[in-house]
């Protein structure tokens, strides 16, 4: 941004503005280098995780786990941290992605990737429609109507005859561009998919379009006032975040090839994923990568006191609210951020 | 058969008005939707089955100190815990009763166990005639006390002191600062007031449904549908809800199949908030810039 060149008009600034502008856009920039760079770093850790020596296809499990929660709060945090909406409903998403694609791998043995790419657009069909509902409400409104189409969801699933309820559906194994394959099999299945989310979600966030939502967040009517078309862009956004946490729930379905009301009829999935992008950092594009490991590791190592671990998820969740309100990521950026800004600053004071 | 509907529909329903009644007073003075609300109900429960099985308590003293510590829990949480970000935007309030919800979930799982339990008190299961529509007593008895609670409400907010105060509070925060209200009691008193209904609602509820940490999940999400009726401000209208979801998902429940029951709900706040997204009786609030 601060290539553009500078035209003057009616808002023509002053020299010392100008370079005070330039500074803030530098900053900016760089958070955002340090943001990509942070989350490529992530990335590469999880994918050279099944390299490690002594992993076994059980861990790798729990990382494709890992996995599936990151992209569930990638989807989440375009509503949470960039335009600035809320739902409490993703988990019926989640539930649509899984249904919709163990339904066609079961009764017409269609491949994995397919199922996941077909559970994405189902949902984010879905999202697209419900978006019209609720994108008319605003703040709280729209988290009890999320929360109440979660429980809607729950509901089909336990009662439509097609869905099998409490008994569940088992699935066939996997079958991935024609290979059947094993637990790393499907966990590089996943961190492909993550992959692609991940710079799905940088592009979007950085071109116009993402512009536009955090103007929307950041003053609503000051946006519409610059012609920012409101229902358009909030329609878009609650499609894409539905559509990506469609793919988590198709790889949910996959990763023990069983889907049950048990299962997706419940709003911790919801919950949990909201809560991985609060903590993570909801504006920060590795955000997400530090809420799925918070909330999928910390269960994993309490195991045998499941409710401790929900104590202490609570109490990690109010610290962080109290503390630090941009999230985890973001208290581990600030040092090199520091760093930055002094520098800056000290470029700044030479000018005058 | 319609008017037995109609009834016992309003016997669920008078619960998710209580629940919904919490929700509305804890929102409208603190901008907090409080998630924790079925939650403290939940404890309330579980400390009814401590009081009356182990210290054995008869009942009236057992409903007495629940909605006593369900009063504390609930102030409790906000002088601990909301009170220091009292002044963050609405998600950060949101998702912090997330947290009250999750630590309260784990505490009910550690101390009493996962499983369900049934509530030590049932009633009478002979149904009681009035006008050619059956009841259950249980029912019949809940009905009663949520008409007893809600009276006390309804003369809380207009013929006390405090009670005028909170709806100053709501109605213009900063005014009602300036006119020396103490506005940081009425909302630690807000709070205490939430935890002081979920007390009634869970030990009502207990006996109706079995006691266990997800037993409110739903009846919170109704009453969350219901408080929206009443555009998340108005006390008339989410009970006027809560009334309806009742009485409508009862009927859906006996004429179309007992698994339209939620969906009922949910059916309901689509529509109201397709029509009418400020709610049934809502006030519209001014945008602010």
């Amino acid at each position: 941004m601060a290539q553009e060149t500078h035209t003057p008009g009616l808002m023509d600034l002053d020299a010392a503005s100008r370079k005070k502008r330039d500074i803030i856009n530098t900053y900016k920039r760089r958070f955002r280098r340090h943001d990509a760079i942070a989350a490529a770093i992530f990335f590469a850790l999880l994918f050279l995780t099944p390299a490690l020596p002594g992993v076994k296809g059980w861990m790798v499990s729990e990382a494709s786990l890992v996995v599936i929660y990151v992209i569930a709060a990638m989807g989440i945090s375009i509503l949470v941290g960039y335009i600035g909406l809320v739902s409490v409903g993703h988990g019926g998403f989640l539930a649509i992605g899984a249904y919709t694609s163990a339904l066609l791998t079961k009764y017409y043995a269609v491949d994995l990737v397919v199922g996941i790419i077909a559970g994405m657009l189902v949902s984010a069909f879905i999202g697209a429609i419900l978006a019209l509902v609720f994108l008319r409400l605003s703040g709280a409104f729209m988290a009890i109507g999320t929360l109440g189409f979660a429980f809607f969801v729950g509901t089909v699933v336990n009662n439509v005859p097609i869905f099998e309820g409490r008994d569940g559906i088992l699935l066939p194994d996997n079958v991935a561009l024609g290979m059947e394959i094993g637990d790393f099999g499907f966990y590089y299945v996943s961190i492909v998919s993550l992959a692609l989310v991940t710079i799905f979600v940088f592009c979007i966030v950085n071109s116009g379009t993402g512009r536009a939502f955090m103007a929307l967040r950041d003053s609503e009517n000051a946006a519409m006032a610059s012609g920012v078309n409101r229902l358009f862009y909030r329609t878009l956004a609650f499609s894409i975040s539905a559509g990506i946490t469609g793919i988590a729930g198709a790889l949910n379905a996959h990763i023990v090839n069983y889907v049950s009301a048990e299962v997706y009829a419940d709003i911790w999935f919801s919950v949990d994923i909201l809560m991985a992008v609060v903590v993570g950092g909801p504006a920060i594009l590795f955000g997400p990568y530090l809420g799925g490991l918070f909330v999928v590791m910390l269960p994993f190592f309490l195991e045998e006191l499941a409710d401790f671990a929900f104590i202490l998820k609570g109490v990690v969740l109010i610290l962080v609210l109290r503390f630090a309100q941009a999230g985890v990521a973001e208290v581990l950026l600030r040092p090199i951020q520091n760093l930055r800004r002094r520098k800056l600053l000290e470029v700044a004071r030479g000018a005058k | 058969m319609l008017g037995q509907q109609i009834l016992s529909g309003l016997a669920t329903g008078s619960l998710y008005a209580l629940t919904a009644i919490a929700v509305v007073i804890v929102f409208r003075n603190t901008r907090t939707i409080n998630l924790a609300q079925g939650d403290f109900a939940m404890i309330g429960a579980y400390l009814g089955i401590v009081f009356l099985k182990d210290w054995g308590l008869n009942y009236y003293a057992t409903i007495f100190l629940v909605v006593i510590c369900c009063t504390l829990l609930g102030a409790g949480v906000e002088r601990l815990i909301m009170r220091p970000i009292a002044n963050s935007d609405w998600l950060t309030l949101f998702t912090t009763t997330i947290g009250i919800y999750y630590i309260l979930h784990g505490l009910a799982g550690w101390i009493w166990g996962r499983d369900t339990k049934a509530f030590p008190v049932t009633f009478d299961p002979t149904p009681i005639d009035i006008g050619g529509a059956l009841i259950s007593q249980g029912h019949l008895y809940n009905m009663l006390w949520a008409l007893a609670i809600g009276g006390a409400l309804y003369c809380f907010f207009n013929f006390t002191k405090q009670g005028v105060a909170m709806r100053a509070v709501t109605d213009d925060r900063d005014a009602a600062f300036l006119m020396g209200i103490p506005v940081r009691f009425i909302v630690l008193l807000t709070w205490g007031m939430a935890g002081f209904i979920a007390g009634f609602v869970g030990i009502l509820i207990a006996p109706i449904i079995y006691v266990s940490p997800e037993m409110m999940d739903e009846v919170l999400v109704k009453g969350y549908v219901a408080a929206v009726f009443g555009g998340l401000y108005s006390i008339r209208g989410a009970v006027i809800g809560a009334l309806l979801i009742g009485v409508a998902e009862n009927l859906a429940g006996g004429y179309l199949g007992s698994h339209f029951k939620t969906a009922t709900a949910f059916a309901m706040i689509v529509a109201l908030l397709a029509v009418r997204p400020q709610g049934l009786i809502g006030i519209q609030k001014r945008r602010e810039v």
